[in-house]
């Protein structure tokens, strides 16, 4: 009984959502001027930015440079005051050092590297706020500052997250759900092909679980999709009818 | 830094432009650009505020924590700042490329709320020697468009204007353990008086003459600069001297004056906006990428 | 998607950090009602469960209605709403989450009510729907709020639902204002169970109205109680200290409380020193000065006819024992000074009888000592007197001598037997209701077979010759044993445990009830099953013949019993060839004729098993007596007629010695695998000053008790040898048991490695795996292991730590308690026994007490007290007591403990409530106390008497 039930009797969770719905997104693409591309995501109270620097020469040494593709720079980092307790320093720390590891993974998978020999791409991420699935919200904000920066992409990277309580799978884990100490499986997906291009998870999960949880993760990622996907035509239209104006 | 490239002749164009109280957007010398303001957007800080000068794009948040007092300062609470420069901004600020500049906007906040007039930093103190609220004053900087100093220092005093400390009666008894008791209602907070905490304000010299509020290019012209904290009343809390140039001691008066009429001004219009902002409570519509 | 959904923050503020989360609103939770069209309800559910017609008649709501409670209402009159005729509630999610935040209890009992089908009681979960949300306003408490939220809900609900009336109930006299300004139906719970028509004893179930309480008079009885913040920094600096009160098991009017941090108890003793806490409730107390600190008056509390007399004379009994107490014997004692949290349950006894025939207060006798005097109201003592009845507390204001509380419900006469046994299981906590539909819906369906896909991942273990041996009448066979001969000349030994895990799976209803019971409870004419029959005595049980599913443990060893290879682990299917009791099992192996390979088998089992025996005595294994006593029951009237201590055979210690290997065995296993999560038991050192009543006991004799480690202690219990007093040595070992600890289950990730070991078992590592029907820990012990086999999926919470601590500290209650069940049932028949007979014994002194001895009666592994008291009131004692010595002394008569005496047995019969069996002096003759010794011969004989042989 003690400590919080995380699915009450009545399938809700902690905060009102059911087992299956993805937190409130809200997205915006081209958020800053300077950058080639950024976006800005908002997954419930997590809320990220991520500005994309662009094709542009190697920076820092020529030795860093690829002949066959792009280099993918990625830095992840955390605004002092995005948790609860004040972070003493935004990055560096070994959890962004990993984060940034991970990003690096799974953009290396995603943009067509080979179009760019010899050239950089980096991606920025700034967690402003974080209310778990931090990793999440900073790959989908980056697929967004990639998309309006016109880097070339495979698909869109989605991810998405899912654990396991009560024998029932749960998506798009909050930083409570998250720090309760069950399993958290996360992933993100090319969603036109289903396939998967990071995976981790963490706590002990019993493999006969595995594919519910995996399940729900990847629907998550499909979710995570249909909104990103129509924030960019939104935002394609926008833009699309603010220089048609200009021209009429 | 954030470096423009410009040629000679658009140099030119600009410093002259400013020898006829007439710049390359328009404005007057004593002229400030467009600010977009929000505060209360970080829901987990104590305080927050967003602040877009032109191109430039600041975010500070304030967390209020409690800590033991300065050994040599028991009876006071105090503020920390604390400068991020985010690689968002300008590539060269990746990994500890933006330190430099970081250290420096750190050095002038600290500077410029280092005097004892401008917060009452006493009514921080919950015990002596024992406990008192620490204010972490972050700044991240998210997009460079010139004029950095000032806009940190503004935002950083709308984000003590919007901090909201929680009530904290603090009991003790005989016995050694202090019992702190939280108020529960989240409506029962403190607020900081901020009518003395000073802004920056820098004075740029290009040519002749001095500017405020600098944009990018006018920034590349610019050899030497003048950074004064400036409170609503008029007087200075700091001032350093900045830039690859020189200046004489008439034109430092004379910017002085200057930076006091124009920074009282901003300090009389923010703190307006301010209330007023505040006054619209929840129902204002909130602009830019945050919500 | 959810988008749209409207979302407000809540801020919630721990010490001094902000948090943030987020809370969602939502338009699709429905109201839950049959006569709703709006709402679309979910489909996979039959129907929602309020129902069109709801069948509440109150004179106060004519139309039909729908009741909607507040907190309090649920918290305090909870009997109330769990009356068969209270259907048709709403239970607002605010309301819920109250009442779990204040009451575990009562919220258990609310969800049970809320699974019942029968009670067509529904969760609205207003703090999620969008209508029904409200926010805290500035200067709002967040009481204020959620009455607030209660009252929108109850508007939501009126504007939702035209045909039924919404009837809200509140005891809060400002939220009922406000309600009815609203223009809603509130009404107080006592106003509206008197409207109803046919209210009958549901109003004398309403907890105490607060208000009646001014009529007791106003005298000030107790100290005010501190408040819970004072209490707080009063612990915090050290001045306080906070405990569990744990009442004196004969005297409510002395107490011990267990404090963190302290390593002896602090003793509490008097009325206004216990300043109205009740026994298992959670106080703050002050130390007194050591001037003032007393010690347990080691005084048996005697029932005598007490006087009656209704208000505030203070019973004989509850008289302060104020005498002086000698300085060396004094104990730290402390005064009640707050209540942190109260435990307040229900309890079982009598009304006390009344003088005045038609007054409605009563006072409440319950049947445990440690309990108060309750005073009630009811309507209906007539009809109670003479009858065992349940009563709760509602309150204990500082006026009152005794707490106030209500009546519940009644079990039936004093004295038969089923009310007894209810009394005992209720007493104990033993849930022992009928499984609910939902538990059953969890069975397999019959016939049952096993299936293609069991044969698959199961080894056959059919061809073995397997048996179970167990005690005659067992239909819960959890065990079965093999033994082979291996090509290689090793023996295989197997042990097979019945494969309950395979039917009871994780977070199923069949699984929450057998996890709350945790235990099979035994008495000594029922047995109260942890699971449905159909598995502990069917599917799960071992039977012979029948095909069963087991998880085995096979090892390889020596003849010398050497462990040969390690241990493999396997569900498997087996074919017990023979179900055989102790005894038939010693005969076969006793018989020289007989050769057949399960003799054989046995015979090897019994010879390893000796092996086994020796050297874990050798590791310092101490072997305890206890006495078991066995009750022939007459086949009609089910009354016992004769009493038996069990025997022990060598297949007895043969069946335990390989439980013990296996146990250990899988303890380890499982520690291996699961470090941190894995279901253990363990059974700490005693500390040493413990051992202090049994070394100057066995002193008194001129022996010495070399406590210093368990095989040292063993050692010196063997020696301990008393010419002419047969059962000194049983003695010593039964004073030795109440020195042990109490071993307990506990989670390995919460203690360090080296406070696993079992003290008494003298293993470093142990394990409950070989009785799965009868006990959960080894179900969650079988899943563990099942997991760490590749057999089963783990489920979150059995790799939590902290949950797994939960269960087992819940699976420490329940045993705790079915044991004092068992043995209260026992008493029980005892009592029975003798309830026709007055009969003369041989017995021992083991203790020597005050004011009594405590004699233990070896032929029915009984103990009685014999009291000292005066034959009459007002004369003076005849004996004497040194507390240095340890002895009585009446003349010329000397007492010291281990002294054969005689003594008579009867039962007791002034006290209607606690009949009890009690001793009256033989031998040695004591003038003018002893009695002349019983005409041997019974009053009635039973005409069918089976004798052991």
């Amino acid at each position: 009984m003690a400590g919080v039930e995380l699915l009450s009797d009545q399938g809700f969770r902690i905060d009102g959502r059911r087992p299956h719905e993805l937190r409130k997104i809200e997205c915006r693409l081209g958020v800053f001027r300077q950058a080639d591309g950024s976006a800005y995501i908002e997954q419930g109270n997590t809320k990220v930015l991520a500005a994309v620097y662009g094709p542009h020469e190697v920076r820092g040494g020529r030795g860093k440079a690829l002949h066959d593709k792009v280099v993918v720079n990625c830095q992840y980092s955390m605004a002092t005051f995005s948790t609860g307790e004040r972070k003493r320093r935004p990055r560096g720390d070994r959890k962004s050092q990993e984060m940034t590891m991970h990003l690096q993974q799974t953009f290396d998978a995603t943009i067509l590297t080979t179009l760019y020999p010899r050239s950089q791409i980096d991606i920025f991420v700034e967690v402003l706020q974080a209310d778990g699935g931090n990793y999440c919200a900073s790959v989908n904000a980056a697929t967004l500052a990639l998309i309006d920066a016109g880097i070339p992409l495979k698909d869109y990277v989605c991810a998405s997250s899912a654990g396991f309580v009560r024998d029932t799978a749960l998506v798009d884990m909050n930083h409570l759900e998250e720090s309760s100490g069950g399993t958290e499986l996360i992933i993100a997906t090319l969603p036109k092909s289903q396939q998967i291009v990071f995976l981790e998870m963490n706590s002990r999960l019993h493999e006969d679980n595995l594919s519910a949880v995996m399940d729900r993760a990847v629907a998550g990622c499909t979710d995570v999709y249909n909104v990103l996907d129509t924030a960019v035509r939104d935002h394609v239209g926008e833009t699309a009818a603010a220089i048609g104006g200009d021209a009429a | 830094m954030v470096d423009v490239n410009l040629s000679e002749a658009e140099k030119t164009f600009i410093v002259h432009g400013i020898q006829d109280n007439f710049r390359e957007d328009g404005r007057s010398n004593e002229e400030y650009r467009q600010m977009d303001l929000e505060t209360g957007l970080m829901s987990n800080t104590s305080g927050s505020a967003r602040l877009r000068l032109a191109n430039t794009e600041i975010l500070v948040g304030v967390k209020a924590e409690l800590e033991e007092p300065k050994p040599e300062k028991p009876d006071v609470g105090r503020l920390e700042f604390f400068v991020d420069c985010s690689a968002n901004a300008a590539p060269e600020f990746e990994g500890r490329g933006g330190e430099e500049l970081a250290t420096e906007m750190m050095n002038l906040l600290y500077r410029a709320y280092s005097a004892s007039t401008v917060l009452d930093v006493s009514s921080l103190c919950l015990q002596s020697g024992k406990l008192c609220w620490v204010l972490y004053v972050d700044v991240l900087l998210l997009e460079c468009g010139g004029n950095l100093f000032d806009a940190a220092s503004i935002a950083v005093k709308a984000a003590l204007f919007n901090t909201k400390i929680p009530s904290v009666k603090v009991r003790q008894e005989e016995g050694e353990e202090t019992e702190l008791e939280v108020s529960d209602d989240p409506y029962d907070v403190r607020r900081l008086d901020v009518s003395a905490a000073p802004t920056v304000l820098t004075l740029s010299k290009i040519g002749h003459n001095h500017i405020v509020d600098a944009s990018q290019k006018e920034e590349a012209c610019c050899l030497a600069r003048l950074m004064m904290a400036v409170t609503a009343s008029g007087s200075v809390t700091a001032t350093v001297k900045e830039g690859r140039g020189s200046l004489d001691p008439d034109s430092i008066t004379e910017m002085m004056q200057v930076g006091k009429r124009v920074g009282k001004a901003v300090n009389e219009k923010l703190l307006e906006t301010l209330k007023e902002e505040e006054q619209k409570g929840l129902k204002r519509k909130t602009v830019g990428f945050l919500r | 998607m959810l988008t749209s959904k409207v979302f407000i923050k809540k801020t919630k503020r721990g010490s001094v950090m902000k948090i943030v989360r987020e809370h969602y609103l939502r338009d699709d939770i429905t109201c839950g009602s049959r006569v709703c069209g709006l709402c679309e309800h979910p489909k996979k559910q039959q129907k929602p469960p309020l129902e069109e017609n709801p069948n509440n008649r109150s004179s106060l709501c004519k139309r039909q209605h729908y009741l909607l409670p507040d907190t309090n209402v649920v918290l305090h009159q909870i009997d109330v709403i769990e009356d068969p005729s209270v259907t048709n509630v709403i239970i607002l999610q605010t309301v819920l989450d109250e009442v779990k935040h204040r009451s575990i209890p009562a919220f258990k009992r609310m969800k049970d009510m809320l699974g019942n089908p029968d009670k067509h009681f529904y969760t609205f979960c207003n703090e999620f729907n969008k209508d029904t949300y409200v926010e805290r306003e500035p200067g709002e408490s967040s009481n204020d709020r959620n009455d607030r939220a209660i009252r929108q809900a109850t508007n939501w609900y009126r504007q939702h639902i035209r045909n039924v009336d919404i009837v809200l109930l509140t005891n809060d006299a400002e939220n009922k204002t406000k309600a009815t300004n609203a223009g809603l139906q509130a009404f107080t719970v006592y106003d509206y169970i008197k409207s109803l028509k046919d209210a009958g004893s549901l109003v004398d179930r309403l907890a105490n109205p607060l208000t009646k309480v001014s009529i007791q008079g106003n005298k000030v009885l107790f100290p005010e109680h501190l408040h819970l913040s004072d209490i707080q920094r009063g612990i915090k600096s050290g001045r306080y200290h906070q405990g569990n009160v744990l009442a004196s098991r004969e005297n409510y009017l002395e107490a011990n409380v267990s404090v963190g941090g302290l390593d002896k108890m602090v003793f509490i003793q008097g009325m206004i020193n216990l300043n109205r806490a009740v026994d298992g409730d959670i106080v703050a107390i002050e130390m007194l000065p050591e001037s003032e600190w007393s010690c347990p008056s080691s005084l048996v509390l005697v029932d005598r006819e007490e006087r009656q007399k209704e208000e505030d004379d203070l019973d004989e009994n509850e008289k302060e024992v104020k005498n002086p107490v000698p300085e060396e014997l004094r104990q730290p004692t402390g005064r009640v000074i707050g209540i942190i949290k109260r435990k307040w349950r229900q309890y079982c006894g009598i009304l006390q009888p009344s003088l005045l025939k038609e007054a409605t207060r009563h006072l409440f006798i319950a049947a445990e000592k440690k309990i108060p005097k309750i005073r009630i109201e009811t309507r209906q003592a007539e009809n109670l007197t003479g009858k065992r009845i349940i009563v709760a507390i509602d309150s204990w204001p500082r006026t009152s001598r005794y707490p106030l509380g209500h009546f519940v419900r009644e079990l039936g006469n004093v004295g038969e037997k089923d009310t007894e046994n209810e009394v005992l299981l209720l007493e104990h906590d033993v849930p022992h209701s009928n499984f609910s539909q939902a538990v059953l819906n969890c069975l397999p369906e019959m016939p049952w077979t096993i299936t293609e896909e069991d044969e698959q991942k199961r080894t056959n273990l059919r061809h073995i010759d397997i048996c179970s041996v167990d005690p005659p009448g067992c239909t819960d066979i959890d065990d079965a044993l093999h033994c082979r001969r291996l090509e290689n000349g090793n023996l295989e030994v197997g042990v097979h445990i019945a494969d309950v895990s395979h039917f009871i799976r994780p977070n199923t209803p069949l699984d929450n009830e057998a996890a709350s019971r945790g235990t099979t409870v035994y008495l000594s004419d029922m047995r109260i099953d942890m699971v449905p029959e159909l598995l502990s005595s069917n599917l799960c049980s071992l039977r012979s013949n029948v095909d069963r599913f087991a998880f085995s443990v096979l090892w390889e060893v020596t003849d010398e019993a050497e462990l040969v290879g390690k241990p493999k682990f396997m569900k498997s299917i087996i074919h017990s060839k023979a179900s055989l009791t102790y005894a038939e099992a010693q005969m076969k192996i006793d018989d020289p004729n007989q050769h057949d390979t399960l003799t054989e088998s046995l015979r090897n089992l019994n010879k390893l098993a000796k092996i086994l025996k020796r050297r874990r005595i050798e590791n310092g294994a101490l072997s305890l007596a206890s006495t078991e006593v066995r009750f022939y029951v007459d086949s009609e009237t089910h009354d016992p007629i004769d009493v038996q201590v069990k025997e022990i055979r060598e297949t007895n210690s043969m069946v335990e010695e390989f439980m013990l290997l296996a146990n250990v065995t899988v303890a380890q296993k499982i520690k291996d695998e699961f470090p941190h999560c894995a279901c253990l038991r363990r059974h700490p050192s005693p500390p040493p000053s413990n051992f202090d009543p049994l070394i100057k006991a066995a002193k008194s004799k001129g022996l010495t008790v070399d406590v210093s480690s368990g095989k040292a202690l063993s050692d010196s219990l063997d020696k301990a040898q008393f010419p002419g007093n047969p059962f000194f040595n049983t003695m010593l070992r039964i004073m030795t048991t109440r020195c042990m600890m109490q071993a307990v289950y506990f989670c390995s990730g919460m203690l360090p490695e080296d406070e696993f070991v079992h003290y008494g078992l003298a293993a470093p590592i142990y394990t409950h795996y070989t009785s799965p029907i009868r006990r959960f820990s080894d179900i969650i012990v079988h899943r563990l292991l099942a997991a760490s086999i590749g057999a089963d999926a783990t489920y979150p919470e059995l790799l939590d730590k902290q949950k797994t601590q939960m269960v087992c500290n819940n699976l420490n209650y329940r045993h705790k308690m079915a044991q004092y069940a068992g043995r209260a049932s026992v008493n029980l028949h005892t009592q029975l026994f003798f309830k026709e007979r007055v009969q003369d014994e041989e017995g021992y002194v083991l203790f020597v007490r005050k004011n009594a001895l405590q004699v233990l009666i070896p032929k029915y592994g009984l103990e009685g007290t014999l009291f000292l008291n005066a034959p009459e009131k007002g004369a003076a004692s005849l004996f004497t007591y040194d507390e240095e010595e340890n002895t009585q002394t009446a003349g010329d008569v000397v007492f010291h403990v281990f002294d054969p005496v005689t003594i008579q047995l009867f039962i007791d019969r002034s006290n209607v409530q606690n009949m009890k069996l009690s001793v009256k002096l033989v031998k040695p003759v004591v003038p003018g106390f002893s009695v002349p010794p019983a005409a041997y011969k019974q009053t009635t004989e039973p005409p069918t008497k089976k004798r052991k042989k």
